[in-house]
């Protein structure tokens, strides 16, 4: 059968005359409903973890073209993965039907790494929606799968290393399921009765989100739910483009770097961003960012262009539902092809939610001149995952699991302290394991999950403070750790302090910590009695600590949230002698002093007590030399 | 010469009004008393409230009370100084929570604040695993010096917490005997008391509430109590858990988290009673008030619970670990106000005029147009009768609001803005109806719909057609209902215990056994209060999931299994439940037990409903109007003169087309053109939704 693929008018201005403001408020609130429904839909029958409580997956309704119509998150940073494989699939089955066309009935599915920007435990599942014949958008799906073949515990080089592909196809054409696609997946894939539960809930979700616009359609009509869509977007750009005003037209830039790709250890990876306002349009260029590594640090341009999108969305429209397309029609970006974020093939692509974070934390701190009271200082930028791997003690089952998410500090911002101990920015509604749960299934006992005390940056608001988290193992089984932004703490603003990078330990037996001169460590095997660390960096701080009221200073004390070391060098607090009790009159002179060098505060910057810390990275990298890249150590891993 | 107490009052303190509902076993009469709510002395209204119902404590034989104070009190942060004890190593544990961010674009987002602060958080040296063996023993002489702190520190309530307690909870036992020993007159509270739940956070917030609403929810019940004794009362005082079942007060002072959702759970209560009477099996119960609609279900007779709720709401409230009713809840109530947002679009709610100002109508100083006022525009409130007439109502006023607030910058009618504003409520609402039936694999066209609440008879028939419900019931006083649901509630315990356990290698004497100590439990608590052992039921369920899996399902476990004491057969009752939730299984892949849950039932007589009068052979079916009005409707397109019927001048077999509206003391309800209106035997409405 044949059905005819063509867009439907989303010529604002023409339908815009004729769109009842009831109905598009009632179509407003049914699409945020049912994307929302296909995300719980999702959530309750998924297999893995990672779908599960980690929340990393996003469901949405598009258009007939693939624009975004609402999309329920998941995962933030995945904004624009579903419309650009939309688009993409839109164009392959476009092509002169050598692929057949799309059909009711169909469930269409890729992982196509260069496709969705990321990496290829990212299926996505695509429903295309059709009313009497006529495409009027589509319902999408995309989910974290557990495993999706390849190798572990090594830094890969190429994506053929990374698993199994899969281009774009019918997972069911016409309701029939592709049961050769089935087979491949099944072959190819460790632990495949996850995998097929994962493709079951995904299944139920988009075909929910597809059954239940069809209903809106048929209780309101298809034009005026089509016209409403297009109404909502055009409100959603009218807001945004009014926010965009009010921004001080103007040129800005900033450069941050990350740590190295992985393979060139210790070559710094720059990000510089440079952010044009003009009138109510806003331009983000990318041209500057590093091109392409080595490492599976890369990721594909939709997520280049997706962190762009992040950090205008929380600038302009942070609680605006749907999150539509509309939002993001005031914005350009300029992204060449083979950059870091928005890399070719067969670039590595495993960690490919790395670098964007710390792209979408360097457009912050470019605009922070222009809008200082609506950005934020730096934050930790990475999720702190230990990936782990081994045997069951009992019966030898493989295990897989992601530790870590132990969330980190936020920056400051003005008006507020950053916030504590909380998901980095790729992710959203992510939730870390309950810790009862890690040690009822697997072989390790936490031994402490806590906030690193000083770990903010220090400012007239704080920056959040970041966690540690200690996790002894009571079998043998590999850890490897791909933690960023050890060396580019995350920075403060308007005069606030840096926040504590993040950082990775070992402890072998009772020993003393092993420290590693970066966050990645891959392939290391953990003997019953050893223990990893996880440490999250803080936020930056934002203004002057000096201009920090006292009261709220004693407070942080008396709570343990900073230490009287930090209070002295960072806040210019003075004691009376050795108590506790601030001596508020010398204090302010101190403070006055102080605030009468120029560039006493980042004097002080370097002896905040994360000067020490610092110095323990220096000595980790002197002790664990040898112990950096270990892919030699395999694990022999016992797959039943 | 005074008459033996007959009565069983019902009590719902809400934060607006005190609502009493009681039944006089002597002659089968149910009566109503509403009376505006004391915060500073809650009991007081009780008290006038029961007078008002033309009946006094003294002749009550039974009390049953339901109340907003403990979760107004976590709401409020008016709670007790209070400590939390913790397994060393995770005092932070409270504050870090589960690190999401569900506002994820909102630099400016605030996570949850812990009722205890850091300082008060103190790490205790001792450690149980997993599975419940002990890795260090419970330091006592540290625990010593912990409690000369807390004592130092004048704390008032204590929360203690040690990992892995469902298992073994000898520890925090330990711990909390010392603490009561060493700090008398502390309110101590350990956490496998209130949860045996894996979940450390989510177990620390809600010891940590028991802890910290403690001490004021003990005095509030001792002040009832000491009040009631004053005014002669000798009967038994029961409170509503968020199960929707009773409890003993004395058990209520130890435990007070359970009362958090009273109100909203005796509503479900009340609904299943209106399908037993009705003979009908499932129900959604939807009640909507000033501020917010609720919606909980009924299904086959039993009512649907949840593990946890969020206090203050999912982005930066608290979870509770508890058994509860599950009720989804919006921000659309009578109160809802409608604005023009920026660039035009028409959005109802979430923020409400509340009680103060209240709508425009009210005239007491609001000025932006409410969902009662397009209600007034459109001709379904009346401006004369509104509470039985006792508050006139302004309706130009709201004309003048909805004019020029709405209809004019939408480029709108006035009728169009107004009769825009309820559909656009109908469609919110009708969304957390969805929330709580298609979201758990159930389809709302299988249901009835109970409305009750102040506006919820006014909103219903919209909302039912939007999910396709056949019929509509308004219950007799659908203002008072969650106090009458009240009377229909019996004694209960609710346990649930984590035991992570493969199927296939299921231990059935310990499986049973685990159920037999809950059980040996549970009864014994009610046997004070049910001595009848007859009376008592019990009832076994498991939180089952496939190996790997993360969301487990609930599955209710006949007796037939634990004689049968098959694995496969219990694995099979799973993979059925499992297909009927989400229409699929994976009967070849191996489950596992996640948690156990037992229920135990203490039957209470209930209210016998007595019938309403009936209409006489040959009399006709069709009652007289008391006024007629002209009212919009949607489906008319245009104002239709409309009868308007008073309820209590209905009787048994009436029988009403649509349009047409019925008005009774605190609430209108609505019949919209092409549905039928029955009267039923017991005197509740029940509407045939047209099918369109």
């Amino acid at each position: 059968m044949s059905a005819t693929v063509s867009a439907t008018s989303t010529s604002a201005t023409s339908t815009a005359a004729r769109v009842d403001p009831v109905i598009t408020e009632i179509v407003r609130n049914a699409v945020v409903a049912i994307s929302e429904e296909m995300k719980t839909n999702l959530m309750r029958t998924a297999y893995s973890m990672v779908i599960y409580e980690a929340q990393d997956f996003t469901v949405g309704l598009f258009d007939a073209k693939g624009n975004i119509v609402s999309i329920a998150i998941g995962l933030p940073n995945f904004i624009r993965g579903m419309s650009d494989t939309i688009k993409a699939m839109l164009l392959h089955y476009a092509s002169e039907g050598d692929n057949g066309a799309m059909a009711p009935g169909d469930v269409l599915v890729t992982n196509d790494a260069y496709v969705t920007g990321s990496h290829l435990n990212h299926i996505t599942l695509v429903v295309p929606i059709f009313h009497e014949q006529r495409l009027v958008a589509f319902s999408a799906c995309m989910a974290h799968w557990a495993d999706i073949g390849g190798a572990l515990n090594i830094l890969t080089r190429d994506i053929y290393s990374e698993g199994l592909q899969v281009p774009i196809l019918k997972m069911y054409a016409a309701g029939e399921i592709n049961k050769d696609l089935l087979a491949i997946l099944r072959m190819n894939i460790r632990i495949p009765e996850r995998g097929m539960g994962d493709l079951h809930a995904q299944t139920a979700a988009v075909r929910t989100g597809a059954k239940r616009f069809l209903e809106l359609i048929a209780r309101y009509g298809a034009e005026q739910v089509l016209s409403s869509i297009a109404a909502i977007m055009d409100h959603s750009e009218a807001m945004a483009r009014k926010q965009v005003l009010s921004i001080p037209d103007g040129e800005y830039s900033a450069e941050s770097y990350m740590d190295d790709d992985g393979v060139d250890a210790g070559k710094r990876i720059p990000i510089r961003v440079k952010v044009t306002v003009a009138g109510d349009e806003m331009t983000i260029d990318l041209t500057e960012v590093s091109m392409q590594v080595k490492g599976f640090y890369n990721c594909g341009e939709a997520a280049g262009r997706g962190c762009c999108q992040v950090a205008f969305k929380c600038l302009t429209s942070a609680l605006e539902k749907p999150i539509n397309e509309g939002s993001f029609r005031p914005l350009k970006i300029i992204l060449p092809p083979s950059r870091v974020v928005s890399a070719t093939k067969p670039a590595p692509m495993r960690r490919w939610m790395t670098y964007p974070m710390t792209v979408v934390d360097t457009i912050f701190k470019a605009m922070a001149p222009a809008i200082p009271d609506r950005v934020i200082a730096g934050h930790h930028a990475d999720l702190m995952t230990a990936a782990i791997n081994g045997n069951m003690p009992g019966d030898g089952k493989l295990f897989i699991v992601y530790g870590g998410l132990i969330g980190g500090g936020w920056g400051a911002k003005y008006g507020a302290d950053g916030s504590n101990a909380t998901i980095c920015i790729n992710d959203g509604d992510t939730h870390n394991s309950p810790l009862e749960q890690v040690e009822a299934k697997y072989p390790m006992v936490v031994e402490r999950y806590g906030l690193r005390e000083d770990s903010g940056g220090a400012g007239r608001w704080q920056g959040g403070m970041g966690t540690e988290k200690k996790v002894r193992a009571t079998s043998e089984w590999m850890f490897n750790a791909q933690v960023e932004r050890v060396y580019c703490r995350p920075w403060g603003l308007v005069g606030g302090h840096p926040g504590a990078g993040n950082s990775v330990g070992v402890q072998v037996g009772d020993d003393k910590e092993l420290r590693f001169p970066s966050g990645k460590v891959l392939g290391r095997l953990l003997k019953p009695g050893d223990a990893y660390i996880l440490r999250s960096g803080g936020g930056g701080g934002y203004g002057s600590p000096l201009d920090r009221p006292l009261d709220i200073v004693e407070a942080d004390l008396i709570e343990g949230y900073i230490s009287r070391q930090k209070a002295e060098a960072c806040y210019g607090i003075v004691f009376e002698g050795a108590s506790s009790r601030i001596d508020r009159l010398a204090t302010e002179a101190k403070r006055a002093k102080l605030r009468s060098l120029s560039g006493a505060i980042a004097e002080r910057d370097n002896e905040d007590p994360l000067a020490e810390e610092a110095a323990l990275l220096e000595a980790g990298n002197e002790q664990s030399k040898g112990l950096y890249f270990t892919e030699g150590m395999l694990f022999p891993l016992r797959c039943c | 010469m005074p008459s033996a107490p007959s009565f069983r009052v019902a009590a719902d303190v809400g934060g607006t009004f005190t609502d009493i509902v009681a039944f006089d076993e002597a002659s089968g009469r149910l009566v109503f008393g509403k009376t505006l709510t004391t915060p500073t002395r809650l009991v007081d209204g009780i008290v006038t409230g029961v007078d008002k119902a033309g009946t006094s404590v003294s002749l009550a034989r039974l009390f049953l009370h339901g109340s907003t104070i403990a979760i107004n009190t976590m709401l409020e942060r008016s709670g007790a100084k209070t400590a939390l004890l913790t397994t060393r190593g995770f005092r932070d544990i409270y504050e870090i929570g589960r690190i999401n961010r569900p506002q994820a674009y909102n630099l400016f987002f605030r996570k949850h604040q812990p009722l205890i602060r850091r300082s008060l958080r103190f790490e205790v040296n001792e450690r149980v695993g997993a599975a419940g063996q002990v890795l260090t023993a419970l330091d006592e002489a540290q625990l010593a010096d912990i409690a000369r702190q807390l004592h130092e520190l004048e704390v008032q309530a204590v929360a203690i917490l040690f990992f892995h307690s469902y298992c073994n909870p000898a520890h925090e036992l330990r711990a909390k005997e010392l603490i009561e020993q060493w700090c008398p007159g502390t309110y101590v509270s350990a956490s496998h008391e209130i949860s045996q739940e894996y979940r450390e956070f989510e177990r620390t917030s809600t010891v940590a509430a028991n802890a910290y609403i403690g001490p004021r929810i003990k005095t509030y019940l001792g002040e009832i109590q000491e009040r009631f004794a004053r005014e002669k009362f000798a009967g038994s005082f029961y409170v509503v858990q968020s199960n929707g079942g009773l409890f003993d007060v004395a058990q209520a002072q130890r435990e007070c988290i359970r009362m958090l959702e009273s109100g909203p759970a005796a509503g479900v209560i009340g609904a299943r009673a209106v399908c037993e009477r009705l003979d009908l099996d499932n129900a959604i119960a939807f009640d909507m008030g000033g501020t917010t609609a609720k919606a909980g279900v009924v299904l086959e007779r039993q009512v649907l619970m949840a593990g946890n709720i969020m206090v203050g709401g999912y982005d930066e409230g608290l979870p509770i670990q508890i058994p509860l009713i599950d009720t989804q809840e919006v921000g659309t109530g009578g109160g809802s106000i409608a604005r023009i947002e920026e660039g035009g679009g028409l959005r109802v709610g979430p923020q409400s005029a509340g009680a103060a100002p209240g709508p425009v109508c009210y005239d007491l100083g609001g000025s932006e147009p409410t969902v009662t006022d397009a209600n007034l525009v459109l001709g379904r409130l009346s401006a004369g009768n509104f509470l039985g007439g006792e508050m006139k109502l302004n309706f130009e006023k709201a004309r003048q609001a909805l004019s020029s607030r709405i209809a004019e910058p939408a480029g709108i009618s006035l009728t169009e803005a107004a009769n825009g504003i309820i559909r656009i409520a109908a469609t919110t609402m009708s969304n957390v109806v969805t929330r709580v039936t298609t979201e758990r694999g159930l389809d709302a066209g299988d249901f009835a719909m109970v409305a009750y609440g102040g506006a919820g008879p006014l909103h219903a028939s919209m909302v039912a057609r939007e999910l396709r419900i056949p019929k509509v019931i308004i219950p007799p006083s659908p203002g008072h209902f969650s106090a009458y649901g009240m009377l229909m509630a019996d004694m209960r315990r609710d346990f649930v215990r984590t035991w992570f356990r493969a199927v296939d290698k299921l231990d059935f004497a310990e499986f049973e056994s685990l159920f037999g100590v809950m059980e040996g439990e549970g009864i014994a608590t009610l046997a004070r209060n049910v001595p009848e052992r007859e009376r008592i039921r019990c009832v076994r369920a498991a939180d089952m999931r496939y190996v790997g899996q993360e969301h487990p399902v609930e599955v209710e476990l006949p007796a037939s299994l634990f004689e049968a004491r098959d694995p496969a057969a219990l694995k099979r009752v799973f993979d059925d439940v499992h297909m009927q939730r989400y229409e699929f299984n994976a009967v070849k892949e191996p489950a596992e037990i996640v948690s156990l849950h037992s229920t135990v039932i203490g039957m209470l007589d209930k209210p016998v409903t007595s019938a309403i009068a009936a209409l006489a052979d040959g009399e006709s079916r069709s009652p007289t109007p008391s006024s007629r009005r002209p009212v919009y409707f949607t489906e008319s397109g245009d104002f239709t003169d409309t009868p308007v019927y008073d309820r209590a001048m209905l009787l048994a077999g009436h029988s009403i087309a649509g349009p047409a509206l019925v008005e009774e003391y605190a609430s209108t309800t609505v019949l919209l053109p092409g549905d039928r209106m029955e009267v039923s035997r017991y005197g509740d409405l029940v509407i045939t939704i047209a099918r369109s």
